[in-house]
């Protein structure tokens, strides 16, 4: 309603009052834009977030939810072992990010700064396309008939006398699922930074070089802050993949590296809606105050625009 | 002598009735055309009972169900995985669209009474098979509740125990000795070689069968411990998990064969039909399905019928499937292919003579059904839905994260 007496007005105004009201009505539109959005964002994450929140305080009593409050499904997270689920998942997840950060920025710079030629960069583009069109499945059981006991490494092994029994520690171990993550999460954590290195002019390297800087003055000054955008989206696009893996501790851990995903998938089975739920709101608090720790590491760097400041 | 219940016999006569069925079914194509018998395109215009549950209950082909009974099953499958089974009949509304639920026993002392189960009507005149079959089957636990209400009729069932190589444990390979569940926890022998399954539903109770059975743990229900019994098995399984007695823990019917067929495990608690597809891969009895001293997981999968359904025009239908699931043309598949017995086997072998099955194929029959009789006189009944289960899952876990 405001936004039409202001158009009706707008008619026979003169043209510096004509401006003025303009900008009020661009104003009272993105208000009203933004409202939307943030409710519609309240409605869709917010909600949901308060009532997971809220199911973590009941309980289950043979399949059925009693919406009876208690701290005991939270007491339950610790008296079964489930607090270290979640912990461990949140180290199993980190180590494979960083991990892949260590090898994945040299291969991005690599693959965006270096004097290879255009078909070469496009072949190696391709390559890490391809995993997002293939099974994660069976991409990971594969694994199994490399790394187990009778597998193709430890027959080698065995048959070239380097061992005299097959290596155990390579299959059903927190060893094996970082290593069928990493593959897996490559492509997310390089296609990012790739991406933010390749925006980099290149006259400000040469002019950091003319300047004489060293390469490594040159790398962490200029490269690694403009490169930060893409080192934030791919640690968080490696991160949350990480969190929520399933296929890779359920394929190679054997059941020894219980993470988050088949506890929740355990509890899910006996119907502990609350159970989940308070596992997924120790998870959500655990990660914002990681994000929080990454925001204040990323400010040293300068990464003003990163860090709301 | 020859032994009927090796799994290798089951393969041949397997392969054998394959053959022969192929030649039946282009027989039946032949004569389709000139005496008007069903064809494909006849079985699309049949009535359709809708089922959703474990594909197990499934036949490896309907046909000869539509051409005894004229009506076409169409199954959509689901895991063994309890909670999503029930909740897709509860938040989902399943009923509306499906006729059919078909799944392990727990299931209908929860959906029953709570009005998602429709009773079943012992006097519907298509369930013609209902007074012959035994009490032992259709007013077992599977299909009643505590109460004695029909909610099911039952389809399969067996006593699962665990997968072993005789070879690597110094047995015969045609050996029917009684082995104990210490192989799968205790045995020095076989330390570092045993697969255990992952889900604390299949899993914890045969735990604590051996357990109870040892004596080292006082346990009422084994399937349904509470949280003080469960917390017992728990430790035990914990210290057992830390003396490296399991290889691995697998999560799915395929792992259990992968684990067998790559001889990573010399024992593991599986699903019958596991044994079977390694021996088909890795020749006759090469792996054994165990019988046991303590007893066996005991299972039985049941029909129910939706409650919404039976307002719907298709109750006939619905019944003439249940009452074939009771009948000997499905009892003799089922046991042929899978191994899994169920009510009225004399009817299976019935069925077995008439249709000019091989007196081998014949004698597996009757050697299931033996089988089945052998094992059932043992301990104990599972469910998937145990009264504790909350507590259950949570001492699980803790063996889990140990």
């Amino acid at each position: 309603m405001t936004m039409n007496i202001e158009m009706e007005n707008e008619a026979g105004a003169p043209e510096g009052k004509t401006i003025m009201k303009r900008s009020k009505i661009n104003l009272s539109f993105s208000q009203v834009a933004l409202g939307a959005i943030a409710l519609a964002w309240f409605v869709a994450v917010i909600v949901p977030l308060i009532i997971l929140f809220v199911f973590s305080f009941f309980t289950t009593e043979y399949f059925q939810t009693v919406y009876t409050p208690s701290l005991d499904t939270w007491t339950g997270l610790f008296a079964s072992g489930r607090f270290e689920v979640t912990l461990r998942t949140l180290r199993v997840a980190l180590t494979v990010t960083m991990i892949e950060l260590v090898v994945g920025f040299p291969f991005a710079l690599w693959l965006a700064k270096s004097d290879i030629g255009k078909t070469t960069r496009a072949i190696f583009l391709a390559l890490l396309t391809i995993p997002f069109f293939l099974d994660l499945s069976s991409r990971t059981i594969v694994w199994r008939a490399i790394l187990g006991q009778n597998g193709l490494i430890n027959t080698i092994l065995l048959s070239t006398g380097i061992t005299d029994a097959p290596v155990e520690w390579m299959l059903y171990s927190e060893f094996a699922v970082h290593f069928g993550m990493i593959p897996a999460l490559f492509p997310p954590m390089v296609l990012p930074i790739y991406m933010a290195i390749s925006l980099i002019d290149d006259s400000l390297i040469e002019a950091s070089n003319d300047l004489g800087a060293t390469p490594a003055q040159t790398f962490w000054r200029v490269i690694f802050p403009l490169a930060l955008p893409g080192v934030v989206a791919g640690f968080v696009f490696t991160l949350g993949p990480a969190l929520a893996a399933w296929v890779e501790p359920g394929m190679l851990g054997g059941g020894f590296v219980n993470l988050l995903s088949s506890s929740i998938e355990s509890a899910y089975t006996a119907l502990r809606y609350p159970v989940v739920a308070a596992l997924s709101t120790f998870v959500i608090a655990l990660l914002l105050l990681l994000l929080g720790a990454l925001l204040l590491v990323l400010r040293r760097f300068g990464a003003s625009g990163l860090t709301l400041r | 002598m020859k032994d009927k219940l090796s799994t290798y016999s089951q393969e041949e006569l397997t392969r054998r009735s394959m053959l022969q069925g192929l030649a039946a079914v282009a027989g039946t194509m032949a004569v389709s055309g000139v005496a008007g018998m069903p064809s494909a395109a006849q079985a699309q215009d049949l009535p359709v009972v809708r089922a959703y549950g474990v594909p197990t209950a499934a036949l490896k082909d309907w046909a000869p169900m539509e051409a005894s009974i004229g009506v076409r099953c169409e199954l959509s499958g689901t895991s063994n995985d309890v909670g999503v089974f029930m909740r897709d009949i509860m938040a989902s509304n399943l009923g509306e669209t499906t006729d059919i639920f078909i799944f392990e026993s727990g299931t209908e002392d929860i959906l029953g009474p709570r009005g998602l189960y429709a009773e079943i009507d012992t006097q519907n005149p298509e369930l013609t098979l209902w007074e012959r079959t035994s009490d032992d089957w259709k007013r077992s636990d599977v299909v009643t509740d505590p109460a004695g209400t029909q909610w099911g009729v039952p389809v399969i069932g067996n006593a699962d125990s665990f997968g072993y190589f005789p070879a690597k444990l110094g047995l015969e390979p045609d050996s029917e000795e009684e082995l104990s569940w210490s192989l799968m926890f205790d045995d020095e022998g076989t330390r570092g070689r045993v697969a255990f399954g992952k889900g604390w539903a299949y899993s914890f109770p045969s735990a604590a069968l051996y357990l109870k059975s040892t004596g080292a743990a006082e346990i009422g229900n084994v399937a349904d411990m509470t949280g003080d019994e469960a917390k017992v098995v728990a430790d035990f399984l914990i210290e057992r998990k830390k003396a490296g007695q399991f290889r691995t823990l697998y999560g799915a019917f395929e792992e259990q064969i992968q684990l067998l067929t790559n001889k990573e495990v010399d024992v593991i608690n599986c699903w019958e039909p596991a044994v079977r597809e390694a021996n088909a891969v890795l020749g006759a009895d090469a792996t054994r399905y165990a019988y046991t001293k303590e007893g066996y997981f005991k299972w039985g999968h049941g029909a129910y019928v939706a409650k919404q359904a039976m307002d719907r025009d298709n109750v006939d239908n619905i019944y003439k499937v249940l009452n074939y699931f009771l009948s000997g043309e499905y009892r003799a598949l089922q046991a042929r292919d899978r191994g899994y017995a169920g009510p009225n086997m004399d009817l299976g072998v019935a069925y077995a003579e008439e249709n000019g099955w091989s007196e081998e194929e014949v004698a597996a029959l009757k050697a299931t059904e033996a089988k089945v009789a052998k094992k059932f006189a043992k301990p104990f009944v599972s469910t998937t839905t145990p009264q504790h289960s909350a507590d259950i899952e949570d001492q699980w876990q803790r063996f889990l994260n140990a």
